[in-house]
């Protein structure tokens, strides 16, 4: 079938050439019933039905400009209006030939001295209309008959914001920091991410991955912003004011006190209902308490917000291991009308390492070691301790043996530091405090005398050709067998979950990877009133991952209990439409002068930290949150499907 | 120092300059409107945006920063076509009533549509609201139609006062400032700072414009800090106070609600302006010779009867430093008495 299509996505509207057909990428149908017949936004117009009428739509772009601009600089609080009225003339059928020479001008000149993205972007699709779909403006003035109102939807995002796996309006929290008002921010923050403390220190931040101020000097420190915020709030002593519900009689229970279980539950509480999560530890937080060192998020923290979820109508029910202190069937027998499976990844994988079964003393997986050094024991002696693996886990495990009094710490790696997938900045802390690396070293057997670990035996590694990863994959070099002899050896290469109390008979699917499987919009499994996020959705992930899935799947099973079923609602899909075709453009130079240096916060003194788990990480004075704060570009975006 | 070309002249600016403070320091022109010298740079108006070799779009010169070898040029046919279109679109709703308008003759859009002829709507008009709006204070009267939103008054009650009592309201061409009337204190800073007529003050009704009246430079009497200000003089009357907008002087241009709106003491009919001096019980007028004489010979008869420490000294706070130091000597060296108190001590 030869269909009808056109792009100019991502094109300059002044310059010809072949075009781009990056559109193609863009999908042709919005949901089962319906088709999209183009889409607007910030890099030009993608069409899939030539009966699309483009000055309407351009119509309705430039009207939620208009509603969009912040008024803090006048082309685009001004000038967006201005073109607002024209063509709002033109599609009442009272336009006139200078209308389309004023609308170019105006448009151009607004992309030009706009202060933000919403005005430097709003009139970028109304000049490729312009000449691309001339016909239909020229017509439009020519047979001044009015011009019905489509259909359309309408998302703002921003390169940030769509990177976030929570989406939060980050633009926004940020300038409210800018202004000072931080109350503001942080309710801006709590709109899409309950634990912003927790997330403010230890996201793994892939919004400054994707912050276009990047492109320019260095991204913004969104991660500190938010943790100042947070701060904020805690230091002078001041609560979130949670607006009053009327409480719902359907109580939900959840399985897990983790960033996913917590955040279920706070948006849960928001929307009135009350729920009970069942935890099998003693502390709330999951992987956040037992996982990550309180050097790098101090438990005080995470307890207090987990606090102001139960004011919310949480009960957090300790010590309580579904599976074998309570079944799934007795919670539903306790009267829940929905569950929310959140149990995390704790299991750590096997290295394939001979020795890894023996039970030897002075052998212990990262997760375990990391857990009991959370509750504060020191559980492997010795003065020297080997850590097998390159991520975030395997820092936080030498850092935690540093800490522990360990006098020689060892990192070994089978790659090169430049594929180590952990933060750069926390191998710049571990490095700061003398932790050693072992790069290019492949263990392959745990040696023991006595049944306690006396060294580790490795291979030497070279970079071969690239994996399906992208990164160059290690081999071995035949005969380099090498000892290193220590006390201890924590393998921390992964985890996978444990989802044991899930009983076989209960039908709920899991996937190959020996994952909970449910709907990646909704989250539900399987059509029951059953819902899975977090770790045990989708394997070992992030806090705020974790987040967000609990903070959708509140709203879906909110939707669940009130209509029956639910469905992924129009704002999911565009928010899939916007993924598709990418918000963050690496190409891109953005309009600005760079050189305005990054905040980075102050750190503990190396040798002051590993004396204790006192936090490592400081973080902003108002000056230094004001000043970053206000290196923002405010990139927001605005999209516009027509259905 | 780091060398730049500006409008092609090789100059030379300081590493931390924005391209507005090195084109000043050269002495070479951008206009601007939202950029205040006591405030950061705002960058809202748009007016002073200029071009850079290497850059695609211009950029606004108040705010970007200067870097070595930078070639800047402030007066090509876009930028200039530029600033054309931001004054068309401050006057879209703008009424067009200069004459009756407190800040004509001083107002800064009415001087850059002089400066680039924009004659009068060339956009049209859009007539949004023709109301005053409350405001933070009473004392203000603001008028949403005349204000280009340039945002000083906001940032001059956050970063000069730190009271942060105005914002913005609404959003798009509906967007307007909004006051907090619990926060403000009324010091008229954002009036002083407004660009145009959109804040006047509300304490008197003048006769002609206050920018135009004799402008009496003195120091505030109200504390000992000295605040310089301007008394505004007509016919023997003062209609309002203004700051000097230089930097020099405590008060760096900048006043408070007393200095700035409590003058109608100085014309009241309550004030004594002369000496009374009181005989059987009721007030007489004295010249300043007979009261002081008079002082002066009850002062020593006292000290002559009852020895020095029966009389005390009690000064004020509303007097200078100099005056309150010659007070006490006045009372240790010639009365011979230590009892000598300032009212700021309570
Ligand atoms: C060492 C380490 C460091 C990390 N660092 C970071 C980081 O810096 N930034 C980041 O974004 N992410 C980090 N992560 C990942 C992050 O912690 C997790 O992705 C996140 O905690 C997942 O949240 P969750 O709620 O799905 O599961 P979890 O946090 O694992 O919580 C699951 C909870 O369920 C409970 N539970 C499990 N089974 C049962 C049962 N049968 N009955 C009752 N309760 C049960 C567990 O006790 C646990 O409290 C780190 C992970 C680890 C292990
Ligand atoms: S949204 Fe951006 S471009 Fe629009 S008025 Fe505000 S600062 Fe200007
Ligand atoms: S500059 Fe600001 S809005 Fe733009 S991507 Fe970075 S954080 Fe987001
Ligand atoms: S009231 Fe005056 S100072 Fe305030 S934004 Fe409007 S024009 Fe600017
Ligand atoms: S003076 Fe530079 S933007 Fe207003």
């Amino acid at each position: 079938m030869n269909r009808f299509f056109f792009s100019s996505w991502g094109r300059d509207p002044d310059k010809t050439g072949p075009w781009e057909e990056k559109g193609l990428l863009f999908p042709a149908r919005f949901d089962d019933d319906r088709e999209i017949r183009a889409f607007m936004g910030w890099q030009g117009i993608i069409c899939r039905d030539p009966s699309v009428n483009m000055v309407d739509m351009c119509r309705e772009y430039i009207k939620r400009a208009q509603q969009e601009s912040c008024g803090q600089c006048t082309p685009c609080r001004m000038g967006t209006r201005i073109l607002g009225d024209i063509l709002e003339r033109i599609c009442q059928g009272r336009g006139t030939g200078a209308d389309l020479p004023a609308l170019k001008s105006l448009a151009r000149q607004i992309a030009d001295a706009s202060r933000c993205d919403i005005g430097q972007t709003a009139p970028i699709p109304l000049l490729h209309a312009l000449r691309h779909f001339r016909d239909q403006f020229e017509k439009a003035v020519r047979e001044a008959a009015p011009i019905p109102r489509g259909t359309y939807l309408f998302k703002v995002t921003a390169p940030c914001t769509s990177a976030c796996p929570s989406h939060l309006d980050i633009p926004g929290y940020v300038e409210a920091v800018a202004q000072g008002r931080y109350e503001a921010a942080l309710k801006i923050i709590r709109q899409d991410c309950c634990l912003p403390g927790v997330v403010g220190r230890v996201c793994v931040r892939p919004c400054e991955a994707n912050c276009r101020r990047g492109l320019a000097d260095e991204p913004i420190a969104v991660k500190t912003l938010k943790r100042f915020v947070a701060d904020y709030e805690l230091d002078h002593g001041k609560r979130p004011l949670f607006p009053e519900i009327a409480r719902k009689k359907q109580r939900i229970a959840i399985v897990g006190a983790g960033p996913a279980g917590l955040a279920c539950a706070y948006y849960l509480g928001l929307r009135g209902y009350p729920t009970t999560i069942y935890e099998a530890l003693s502390e709330p937080g999951g992987m956040a308490a037992v996982g990550i060192p309180d050097y790098r998020l101090p438990r005080h923290i995470l307890r207090h917000e987990a606090h102001l979820v139960e004011r919310l109508g949480c009960e957090i029910r300790y010590g309580i291991q579904v599976g074998k202190d309570i079944s799934m069937d007795q919670i539903l027998e306790t009267g829940a009308a929905a569950i929310f499976l959140a149990s995390g990844a704790h299991q750590a994988l096997r290295m394939r390492c001979q020795g890894e079964d023996a039970g030897y003393e002075g052998f212990m997986t990262g997760v375990v070691f990391l857990r009991e050094a959370a509750f504060g024991r020191r559980p492997l002696s010795g003065e020297k301790m080997v850590v097998i693996g390159g991520g975030n886990v395997a820092i936080d495990c030498v850092r935690t043996a540093v800490r522990l009094g360990f006098a020689e710490a060892v990192l070994v790696y089978r790659r090169t530091e430049a594929e180590m997938p952990a933060d750069p900045e926390e191998i710049r802390d571990a490095k700061d405090e003398k932790v050693a690396f072992h790069f290019l070293t492949q263990p392959i057997k745990i040696l023991a005398k006595k049944g306690k670990v006396t060294g580790l035996e490795c291979l030497r590694m070279v970079l071969g050709e690239p994996d399906a990863s992208g990164r160059r994959r290690p081999v071995p070099v035949e005969g380099s067998n090498f000892v290193i002899q220590t006390d201890a050896v924590v393998p921390a290469i992964g985890q996978a979950c444990d989802l044991s109390y899930i009983p076989p008979e209960s039908g709920i699917p899991l996937t190959r990877w020996k994952t909970v499987a449910a709907d990646p919009v909704t989250f539900q499994v399987d059509g029951r009133p059953i819902f899975a996020g977090g770790d045990c959705f989708y394997g070992p992930l992030t806090l705020i991952a974790a987040i967000a899935s609990g903070k959708n799947a509140a709203r879906f099973m909110a939707k669940y209990l009130e209509k029956g079923k639910c469905l992924p609602e129009e704002r999911d899909v565009m928010e899939g439409l916007i993924q598709k075709i990418g918000v963050y453009d690496p190409q891109e130079a953005p309009p600005i002068i760079g050189g305005r240096a990054r905040i980075h916060p102050k750190t503990l003194d190396p040798e002051m930290r590993t004396a204790s788990f006192d936090e490592v990480e400081r973080g902003f004075c108002a000056a230094e949150a004001l000043q970053e704060a206000s290196r923002c570009l405010r990139c927001s975006r605005l999209a516009l499907a027509a259905l | 120092m780091i060398a730049i070309t500006i409008d092609n002249r090789n100059v030379l600016a300081e590493p931390q300059d924005t391209i507005l403070q090195a084109a000043s320091r050269n002495g070479i022109r951008i206009p601007t409107l939202c950029y205040h010298k006591r405030l950061s740079p705002i960058g809202s108006c748009r007016i002073c945006m200029v071009e850079v070799t290497g850059m695609d779009k211009p950029v606004p010169a108040c705010t970007t920063p200067v870097a070595e070898g930078m070639t800047v040029e402030t007066r090509t046919e876009r930028v200039m076509e530029l600033r054309r279109t931001v004054i068309r679109m401050m006057l879209i709703n703008h009424p067009m009533e200069c004459h009756v308008c407190g800040a004509s003759g001083s107002c800064a859009l009415q001087d850059l549509a002089y400066e680039y002829g924009v004659a009068a709507h060339e956009f049209g008009e859009i007539p949004v609201n023709r109301r005053v709006k409350p405001y933070a204070t009473p004392l203000i009267p603001y008028d949403p139609n005349k204000c280009v939103l340039c945002l000083r008054c906001v940032h001059a009650c956050q970063e000069i006062k730190g009271i942060d009592a105005l914002s913005i309201a609404l959003r798009g061409s509906l967007a307007h400032i909004q006051g907090e009337r619990s926060r403000c204190i009324s010091c008229g800073e954002c009036w002083q700072v407004c660009p145009v007529g959109a804040l006047t003050q509300a304490v008197t009704d003048p006769p002609t414009r206050i920018h135009q009246m004799e402008a009496v430079t003195t120091t505030c009497g109200y504390c000992g800090v000295g605040c310089q200000m301007e008394l505004r003089v007509m016919d023997g009357k003062v209609w309002g106070v203004t700051a000097p907008d230089d930097p020099e002087g405590p008060n760096n241009g900048s006043l408070c609600a007393k200095g700035r709106f409590g003058f109608d003491f100085i014309g009241h009919p309550d004030r004594l302006t002369v000496p009374l001096i009181r005989e059987g019980g009721r007030f007489r007028e004295a010249s300043w010779e007979e009261a002081l004489a008079y002082a002066a010979r009850k002062l020593k008869e006292i000290c002559a009867s009852h020895g020095p420490d029966a009389v005390m000294g009690f000064s004020s706070a509303r007097c200078t430093n100099e005056e309150n130091y010659l007070f006490q000597k006045f009372l240790r060296a010639g009365v011979g008495t230590n009892n000598v108190d300032h009212c700021a001590r309570l």
